[in-house]
């Protein structure tokens, strides 16, 4: 746990500047992405993904949390999900081409890994020991906001990854009593619920079955069962159950 | 299906006054529910015994060598002695104990209930062709039961989730593969890497985390083949199951060098 806090701290105080910078840059594209959509702005914000991610893995898992045990897994991790906006952008697969439907939801997970350091400052804590805007957990929710607002056509691969990296987060808040990353368990249950919609309704798998509304239920179902298992978790780990 | 093509029957009398042709009809056809038996991974001895029985219900004697990739039929006509023999190649359908029953259930329908070949024909296609299990559908059942594993080989709640999530990257990514025809061998290997790395985070927390990694490619491991293997070698059938338990075997190897691709990288777990 101390050894947590110290290399975030580590972190925050040496590259807060470079954060800052990729702040500034992330915010301009997705602005950029949302007023001019051509295949130029697509493509630089899939460039902008791949960096993120590889910064994730290399600064932030190689460089500064080295301390901790079994660092080089996430990095690895963030290098897998790096390799996925990687093959996107030389593919073309996901296209990041606006919905329309759940902008208003995306504009929510927007404004979360800004939410994550006030927490931080609000439990009391201080520069450079907390969260901040470009760490693995505010990175997972901006991606997810940014696979709601373009969500036509669904990258799943990586919608699993980030699932599996909320997953991660639950047991940190059971065993760390990190209060913060409940904003990612929240955010995560219903945005892969949503993304699996899409992905149904988008899919080209005619001949199959249950029909598409009897597999929305059976999403919901999961989607509910695993909120609650979420929930109980949170709950049990602030002891109130 | 028929080298690709949709075999679709002729009413016999209608079309054809040939009886050799009515013969060759109905052998393509015998040939056509062989093979897709065996595709859906059925054993050998089961193909043979329901052809046989399609067979006798049309009057015809079947025999059948089985190996490997192909079918070799032999159909002799009781009454005018005439034969027609034909080869078919096995298609790479996946495993469907739902077709299993169902043909297996239409070869005593035929010979119950004396059937007409234009009826056989007619309810064969229906049930080859009934809908498939959504692929969404089976990636959330396999993840459930996988992380059931987890469970029976003594692993935690927190080790129960990473499996369920590590199943479901694992075999979102056999689907895919298996989607754009990427080799089956390197599918294997890819889904039981990603799958096996995405449990292995879990070595962060104190919980179970050898058995989240152990059982996280469960959902890889070909039983049906391998037991449709031993019961061909035990049931005579040696060649079929000899290759039948090599190309399992292949495939179990190919889960054990994922697996060693995510140890190598992360060397320092001690499992």
């Amino acid at each position: 746990m101390e050894i947590f806090w110290r290399t975030i701290s580590d972190y925050n105080a040496a590259t807060w500047t470079f954060q800052l910078l990729l702040i500034i840059i992330g915010s301009i594209l997705t602005i950029s992405l949302y007023r001019d959509p051509n295949e130029k702005t697509k493509k630089a914000m899939k460039l902008f993904m791949v960096f993120l991610n590889l910064w994730i893995a290399i600064i932030y898992y190689l460089v500064f949390c080295s301390d901790r045990n079994y660092y080089y897994i996430f990095a690895i991790f963030w290098a897998i999900v790096a390799c996925i906006w990687l093959y996107d952008l030389a593919k073309g697969g996901y296209r990041l081409e606006r919905s329309y439907k759940y902008d208003k939801i995306a504009f929510v997970l927007y404004a979360i890994p800004f939410i994550y350091p006030a927490v931080s400052f609000a439990r009391g804590m201080s520069f450079p020991s907390v969260t901040s805007p470009v760490m693995p957990c505010t990175v997972t929710i901006f991606t997810l906001g940014l696979l709601m607002s373009f969500s036509k056509k669904i990258n799943l691969f990586l919608v699993l990854f980030l699932f599996h990296w909320a997953l991660l987060g639950i047991s940190k808040i059971y065993l760390y009593k990190i209060p913060e990353d409940i904003l990612l368990t929240i955010c995560t249950v219903p945005a892969v619920f949503l993304y699996f919609k899409e992905y149904i309704s988008s899919d080209i798998c005619t001949n199959s079955k249950p029909g598409n509304h009897a597999i929305n239920l059976i999403l919901l179902g999961t989607c509910s069962v695993i909120g609650i298992v979420f929930s109980y978790v949170i709950f049990k780990s602030f002891g109130y159950l | 299906m028929i080298n690709g093509n949709t075999y679709q029957a002729t009413p016999p009398l209608q079309a054809h006054n040939s009886k050799e042709l009515v013969l060759k009809e109905q052998s393509l056809f015998l040939s056509e529910y062989a093979s897709t038996l065996m595709g859906s991974g059925v054993h050998t001895s089961r193909v043979i015994r329901n052809t046989k029985r399609i067979g006798k219900a049309l009057g015809l004697e079947v025999t059948v060598s089985g190996l490997h990739k192909s079918l070799i039929l032999s159909v002799v006509a009781d009454h005018t002695g005439d034969s027609f023999s034909t080869m078919v190649e096995i298609p790479h359908s996946p495993i469907s104990f739902e077709i299993n029953t169902n043909l297996s259930r239409l070869s005593w329908e035929a010979h119950d209930e004396q059937l007409s070949f234009h009826e056989i024909v007619k309810r064969f296609t229906g049930l080859v062709s009934r809908p498939k299990l959504h692929p969404i559908v089976v990636l959330i059942l396999s993840s459930f039961a996988n992380a059931s594993f987890c469970a029976l080989f003594g692993g935690d709640c927190f080790a129960m989730g990473i499996v369920f999530s590590a199943t479901l990257i694992g075999m979102f990514t056999k689907q895919q593969m298996l989607a754009k025809d990427i080799n089956l061998f390197l599918s294997f290997i890819t889904s039981a890497f990603i799958a096996s790395l995405a449990a292995s985070t879990s070595v962060i927390f104190n919980t179970t985390s050898d058995i989240a990694i152990a059982t996280s490619v469960l959902f890889l491991i070909p039983g049906v083949p391998l037991i449709n293997g031993f019961m061909d070698i035990m049931e005579g059938h040696v060649i079929t199951g000899t290759a039948r338990l090599i190309n399992a075997l292949l495939l179990v190897l190919c889960i054990a060098i994922g697996m060693s691709g995510t140890i190598m990288l992360t060397k320092h777990i001690s499992i």
